[in-house]
């Protein structure tokens, strides 16, 4: 019993809701574009009656830290993160999906529980740990070492459930075909469980994409740090320059919004995969 | 090869189990060299700082004997240093206020926003993709912007005026009004997660349940409570436990927007056991502070496995 007027009200208060809610993603785009002068403006101003770009431009006052720079960090950062995690989540997710052994699942419980772990927890351990190791200083290892703690157990806990999902016909038959473990991995399960690949991948470089705490306690110099830790000092000055700032912010979601168009519909999945089921 | 040899003299029953014996062994192997670089890589970036915590919590540790000398063993004497002092307390108050009020403000908006999207209307998809950026957004921006927006001069106190909803506030220089800034923009955060794991709750609620329940005369409201929310049980279960344990993670979103402040009317654990380490330089202090805030985790945690092992066994 469909009722009429849900072919024309529903679109429109869906639509309504969703820009009532993207309002502050808006605000932030708006204010980079605006010139210093007009940000504070009564009243205030929807829109930019002056476009300007200066802030994309010019380096922040006071510090050899620019947007790109910036960018470049946690680029750095979230590749490395996201290369660690996935090469060891995606064997032991395999292991823990398809394999029975004494342990398995005191081990499933391991990844859980440090899944959900803050990163305030450990930071001070952390930090000793890694001074001892000579990772303290200007160096990106310390904060990969330790985004790669977010996506490793995100990655396994979510994996598990792809890989233990497929049907168990797929491997005998390979097996009968001659495919050893290894390649009947390659060849036949690590394509099949594509989409969740892209899923933990995502998320890995998502994770380290917007760490702050680890570049920011770990990386001594601050040219080093990811764009997030910019953020976080141009943030502490008296006087903010607003527009700068949000030029920083907008530059710094660019690789978000690009996930979020390309691989949009395995992030549901993913996501309730991950937090359901886990 | 090997098999060959040892099983041709004995009986076809004893051979099977020789091959199941070997197949189970070959399985184990495999599994523990699958599963455990990734296992020793966290127990010894993760699991090894916790447990270090305790010891650190133990000694004197501060920016003169950090990297060498003698660090004094004080036994509880930092415990009793923070809960004397007062802030630790004021700090897990805070963040207990804080996680409630969003995981109710998620979760009724969520809901809301679940019940409206899951209606079949053009681009109700592709709008639920959109709401699903504030979760992915990097904490630091998220802050940066709800900052901004509340602001002595930023835009709510502008559209305040305007709409002559009330006078000038100064959100986050104000204890209440801080802490309701930092509500608002969690809140903002997990809704598109609350929304997301109630919308794949209801699709797995039966359309029929619904047509029987208005042939029995049932209207729109009483089929939400007694049918809706009631088959919404397992989703909202995890939901409340999965709330709390990332709502009480924050960290970037309060040392950004208020740093805690005003005079620690925002204080989080998080933020506090940070200040300690990196701001005072009092390691010993903030791995203290740290174990606190383990402690209250590991019984939440707990209580989750509890729940879905329930749920598992009622279940099946």
């Amino acid at each position: 019993m469909k009722k009429r007027y849900s072919a024309w009200l529903l679109p429109i208060v869906g639509i309504a809701v969703t820009i009532l809610f993207l309002f502050p993603l808006y605000w932030m785009i708006v204010t980079s574009l605006k010139p210093e002068g007009e940000i504070f403006r009564t009243p205030i101003t929807w829109y930019p009656h002056t476009i300007d770009i200066k802030s994309y431009t010019e380096q922040l006052s006071g510090s050899s830290y620019n947007i790109w720079n910036g960018f470049k960090n946690s680029a750095i950062i979230a590749l490395g993160s996201l290369a660690i995690a996935t090469v060891l989540a995606i064997p032991a997710s395999y292991g823990l999906g398809r394999y029975k052994f004494p342990g398995s699942g005191v081990f499933l419980l391991l990844f859980l529980v440090t899944q959900m772990l803050p990163s305030s927890l450990i930071l001070t351990p952390l930090f000793i740990l890694f001074k001892h190791l000579g990772l303290i200083g200007p160096t990106y290892w310390s904060t990969i070492l330790a985004n790669a703690t977010i996506g490793i157990p995100f990655s396994v806990v979510t994996l598990r459930t792809y890989f233990a999902g497929l049907p168990k016909e797929l491997e005998e038959s390979a097996k009968i075909d001659g495919c050893g473990t290894i390649r009947t991995f390659f060849r036949i399960m690590l394509p099949i469980a594509m989409p969740g690949v892209v899923v933990v991948m995502v998320f890995s470089f998502l994770f380290a994409w917007g760490d702050l705490i680890y570049g920011m306690t770990f990386i001594s110099k601050e040219s080093m740090r990811p764009i997030t830790a910019g953020i976080y000092t141009f943030l502490g000055f008296q006087s903010t320059s607003w527009n700068n700032t949000m030029a920083f912010g907008t530059v710094s979601i660019i690789p978000v919004v690009l996930i979020f168009i390309f691989v949009q519909r395995y992030i549901v999945s993913g996501l309730t995969n991950g937090a359901v089921k886990g | 090869m090997c098999v060959h040899a040892i099983t041709l003299h004995r009986t076809p029953n004893a051979m099977n189990r020789v091959v199941k014996a070997l197949l189970r062994r070959h399985q184990t192997i495999t599994g523990y060299v699958l599963v455990l670089p990734a296992l020793i890589y966290m127990l010894f970036f993760v699991g090894y700082p916790i447990i270090d915590n305790f010891r650190l919590s133990l000694l004197d540790v501060n920016v003169m004997n950090v990297s060498h000398g003698e660090q004094p063993y004080v036994g509880l004497q930092n415990y009793r240093d923070l809960f004397e002092e007062g802030i630790l307390v004021t700090s897990i108050v805070n963040t207990m206020i804080y996680t409630a009020a969003c995981i109710v403000l998620q979760f009724i908006i969520g809901l809301a926003f679940a019940l409206l999207f899951s209606k079949s209307f053009r681009f109700a998809q592709r709008l639920r993709g959109f709401i699903m950026i504030s979760w992915l957004l990097p904490a630091t921006i998220t802050a940066m912007m709800y900052k901004f927006m509340f602001s002595g001069d930023g835009v709510v106190n502008e559209l305040m005026t305007q709409l002559h909803l009330g006078s000038h506030v100064d959100w986050l220089v104000t204890p209440v009004p801080a802490m309701i800034t930092l509500i608002i923009a969690n809140t903002w955060i997990g809704i598109p997660f609350n929304m997301i794991l109630l919308t794949t709750g209801l699709t797995t609620i039966p359309k029929d349940i619904y047509e029987s329940a208005s042939i029995d005369g049932a209207n729109a409201l009483q089929k939400f409570v007694r049918l809706t929310l009631p088959l919404l049980k397992p989703a909202i279960y995890s939901l409340l436990v999965l709330g709390f344990i990332y709502t009480f993670k924050v960290f970037e979103l309060v040392l950004i927007a208020t740093h805690g402040g005003p005079v620690n009317a925002t204080q989080m654990m998080s933020t506090y056991a940070y200040k300690l380490s990196f701001e005072l330089f009092k390691f010993s202090h903030g791995a203290a502070a740290a174990n606190v805030m383990f402690v209250i985790l590991f019984m939440v945690g707990v209580l989750y496995l509890w729940m879905v092992r329930r749920e598992e066994v009622s279940s099946s």
